[in-house]
C-alpha cells in the first residue's frame, strides 16, 4: 500500500515538472479608450471607481496623470487616464502562484479574486502599467476588474459612467482601434493609438487600451 | 420705592473693587500652596518608582497626538529599521543587510524616565528626510534627490535600505483570506528544478534567496532607475522624455524583460519548436542541459554571455552544467511578457557575416552601465 502511494506521488510530481503556460484567447476583448486632449482631469472617474470598490486611501485602480511641458509660448498640457488595461497577454496572470488572477474567455476581462491572494506582489512587479494595487492592511493585491458585474448586467463601468466629458469609454478594442465603434470619446477626424509618450512598450503585453493622443504625447507616426 | 428685602432699609455698605482682587489672589495663593503643580525639575525618582509613575501616567493618558497616515507609515518603518551600521565592505550588500534590531520604544511615546528623555533619539532615518522637528517627513523623502537621476545611478543598496529595509522582510501571507495555504500553492514556473523554497516576495526572490545570492548581483537601482514615483508632470515641465514611466516606478522593458521574456525558438535554426517541447531530443543523462549542446566553445554560438555587473557569470556557467533548468529559467521558463529581450549580439568565432533580420539593429556589446571592469 505504501509503495503504491509512493508511486502515485512520484507520478504526480513528475506530472508537475516543467509546466508551461498558454495565454487565454478571448472570444471578444473589451478595452478602454481615452481622449487625452479633451480630458479635463477632474478625476471623477477615479472617485467613482474608489466609491464603487470601497477603496481606502492609497490604492487607486484608475489614475489620471497630468502631463505638462514646453516653454512659453509653446506650452502644452494633457491627461493620460489609465487603469488595468486588461491586456491580451497580461503579465500579471502568469506570475500568480495561487490562480487568483484569471482572464475571462467571454470578454477578455482580467480579474483577480483577492480572497485567493497571498500577497507575494509578483503581479504588481510584473505589470508594466502599475495596475495591481497593494493593500497594506489586508496584505493582498487588488485591481480593476472592469466592473465585471456592471458589464454582465449590460452596463458600463463606473469610471465610464462618471466621466462628465465623455472622454472615457469601453468597448471591443478591435472595433475601437479600427474606428468602427461608435463612441463620443473619439471625435470626428480623430484616430486612436496604442501608446503615448512615457507609457511602457505595448508589445510587452498588448494592452487593451487606445488613446486619442495629444500631439506632444504621440510616439507613433 | 419699597423692597421686600429684610435689610433693604439699611444703608448699603459699598465694598471697594480692590478688595475683590486682593481676595481672589489670596485664595489662588492658598490653592497653590495646598496643591503644588508638578514640574520637570523635580527630584529624579528611583528607576522603579519612575517606571511605575510613567506606567500610571501612560495608562491615564488619552490617545497620542494624531499624525498623518504617511507620517505614521514612516514612524512604523522607523521602529523596524535599526540605525545604519558602519559599512565594512563596499561590496553589494544584500546578504549583509543589518539584522533586525529589537523594536525600540515608539517615537511618539515619551521616555519612561527623565534621564532617558534627555538622551538623543537614535537616528533611524537619514537627516535628509527628517523635518525641522526631527520627525520623518514623507514629502522630503519622496522628493529626495536620491530617487531621481543622476543620484540614483550611483545609489548603493545601503542607502536605499536605510528607509526601505522592509522589502527584505518576509511578508507573504501564510494563507490567503479564503484559506489557500502558501505552502500548498505552486505556479507553473515554480515546477522548474531551479525554483526552490517557500513562496516569497519578489524583492526577496531577486535579492536575498539562495539562488539570487549565488547567481545574481542585482542592486536596487538595476530596476529602480529614477522613474517618476508620481503620476503627474515632471517638475520643471519638459518637452523631452524625462525618463518617466507612467504610473510605474520601473521600466520592465529594460529590466524585467531581460529574464522574463519569451524563448525565441523561431530564431534558432535546428529547433523544431518551443524548448519545453524540444528539449528532450537535446538532453541525456550525460548532458543534462540541452542548451549547452550548441552553446559551447566547440559549438560556437554565443560564447560571450552573462558578463555584466548584475549577474555572476562564472556561477551561472557552473550551475548550467549541473541543472537543466538553469538556462531555461531565465530564457523562457518564467516569461511574463510576450516578447524577448534584445540581448546584445557579441561576435563569436565563426559568426556569419550576414546578420539575420531578427538581429538587425542589436548592439554588439553590453550596456556600458553594466560593463565589468577590464582586467
Amino acid at each position: 500500500m505504501e509503495e503504491e502511494k509512493k508511486a502515485r506521488v512520484q507520478v504526480a510530481v513528475a506530472a508537475r515538472k516543467r509546466e508551461g503556460y498558454t495565454p487565454v484567447v478571448p472570444d471578444t476583448q473589451l478595452g478602454f479608450v481615452h481622449n487625452n486632449v479633451d480630458c479635463i482631469g477632474c478625476r471623477a472617474c477615479e472617485i467613482a471607481c474608489k466609491d464603487k470598490n470601497g477603496l481606502p486611501p492609497g490604492p487607486r485602480f484608475r489614475r489620471v496623470m497630468y502631463v505638462e511641458g514646453g516653454r512659453y509660448p509653446e506650452v502644452f498640457a494633457y491627461k493620460v487616464n489609465m487603469s488595468c488595461n486588461h491586456c491580451a497577454e497580461p503579465a500579471c496572470l502568469p506570475t500568480c502562484p495561487t490562480g487568483a488572477i484569471f482572464k475571462r474567455t467571454k470578454d477578455g476581462i482580467v480579474d483577480i479574486d483577492s480572497s485567493l491572494c497571498i500577497g507575494c506582489r509578483r503581479c504588481e512587479a510584473a505589470c508594466p502599467f502599475g495596475a495591481p494595487q497593494f493593500d497594506p492592511i489586508s496584505n493582498t493585491v487588488m485591481k480593476c476588474n472592469l466592473c465585471v458585474d456592471e458589464i454582465d448586467a449590460g452596463r458600463k463601468p463606473y469610471c465610464v459612467m462618471g466621466c462628465m466629458m465623455r472622454v472615457l469609454d469601453v468597448g471591443p478594442i478591435d472595433k475601437i482601434r479600427d474606428g468602427s465603434y461608435a463612441t463620443k470619446a473619439v471625435g470626428p477626424g480623430e484616430r486612436v493609438v496604442r501608446q503615448v509618450r512615457n507609457m511602457a512598450d505595448p508589445e510587452l503585453t498588448n494592452p487593451s487600451v487606445a488613446f486619442v493622443a495629444h500631439p506632444k504625447g504621440r510616439v507613433e507616426g | 420705592m419699597t423692597s421686600n428685602h429684610p435689610k433693604s432699609d439699611q444703608p448699603a455698605k459699598a465694598i471697594h473693587p480692590v478688595a475683590y482682587f486682593l481676595g481672589f489672589f489670596l485664595v489662588f495663593g492658598l490653592v497653590q500652596l495646598a496643591f503644588p503643580a508638578k514640574k520637570a525639575d523635580q527630584p529624579v525618582k528611583a528607576p522603579a518608582q519612575a517606571a511605575a509613575t510613567a506606567e500610571s501616567a501612560q495608562a491615564a493618558r488619552p490617545a497620542p497626538t494624531p499624525v498623518s497616515p504617511t507620517a505614521q507609515l514612516l514612524l512604523e518603518a522607523a521602529r523596524a529599521v535599526p540605525p545604519t551600521p558602519p559599512k565594512p565592505d563596499p561590496q553589494p550588500l544584500v546578504a549583509k543587510a543589518p539584522a533586525p534590531a529589537p523594536v525600540p520604544a515608539p517615537a511618539a511615546q515619551p521616555a519612561p524616565a527623565p534621564e532617558a528623555a534627555k538622551a538623543p533619539p537614535a537616528p533611524a532615518f537619514p537627516k535628509a528626510v527628517l523635518s525641522a522637528s526631527g520627525e520623518p517627513d514623507y514629502g522630503k523623502a519622496l522628493w529626495n534627490p536620491l530617487h531621481f537621476k543622476p543620484a540614483i545611478d550611483t545609489a548603493t543598496n545601503d542607502q536605499c535600505l536605510a528607509c526601505h529595509q522592509e522589502v527584505l522582510e518576509p511578508s507573504v501571507r501564510a494563507a490567503s483570506p479564503a484559506g489557500v495555504k502558501s505552502a500548498d500553492t505552486l505556479a507553473w514556473y515554480q515546477t522548474l528544478d531551479t525554483y526552490i523554497g517557500a513562496q516569497d516576495s519578489f524583492h526577496r526572490r531577486h535579492l536575498s534567496t539562495p539562488m539570487a545570492e549565488r547567481l545574481m548581483n542585482l542592486q536596487c537601482n538595476f530596476c529602480h532607475q529614477g522613474s517618476n514615483p508620481r503620476e503627474e508632470a515632471p517638475v520643471p515641465p519638459t518637452a523631452t522624455n524625462a525618463g518617466y514611466t507612467l504610473r510605474k516606478q520601473v521600466n520592465p522593458e529594460t529590466t524585467c524583460l531581460a529574464c522574463h521574456g519569451q524563448f525565441p525558438w523561431q530564431n534558432m535554426e535546428g529547433l523544431p519548436g518551443p524548448w519545453h517541447e524540444a528539449r528532450e531530443s537535446f538532453e541525456s543523462a550525460d548532458a543534462p542541459n540541452g542548451c549547452l549542446s550548441c552553446h559551447n566553445p566547440e559549438g560556437g554560438f554565443r560564447t560571450e554571455r552573462h558578463k555584466v555587473s548584475y549577474l555572476k557569470a562564472e556561477a551561472i556557467e557552473q550551475a548550467a552544467t549541473e541543472n537543466a533548468d538553469t538556462c531555461y529559467g531565465c530564457h523562457g521558463g518564467r516569461a511574463w511578457y510576450r516578447i524577448s529581450f534584445p540581448y546584445p549580439r557579441h561576435p563569436w568565432p565563426g559568426m556569419p557575416e550576414d546578420t539575420p533580420d531578427w538581429a538587425k539593429g542589436r548592439p554588439t556589446s553590453s550596456d556600458p552601465r553594466y560593463a565589468l571592469p577590464k582586467n
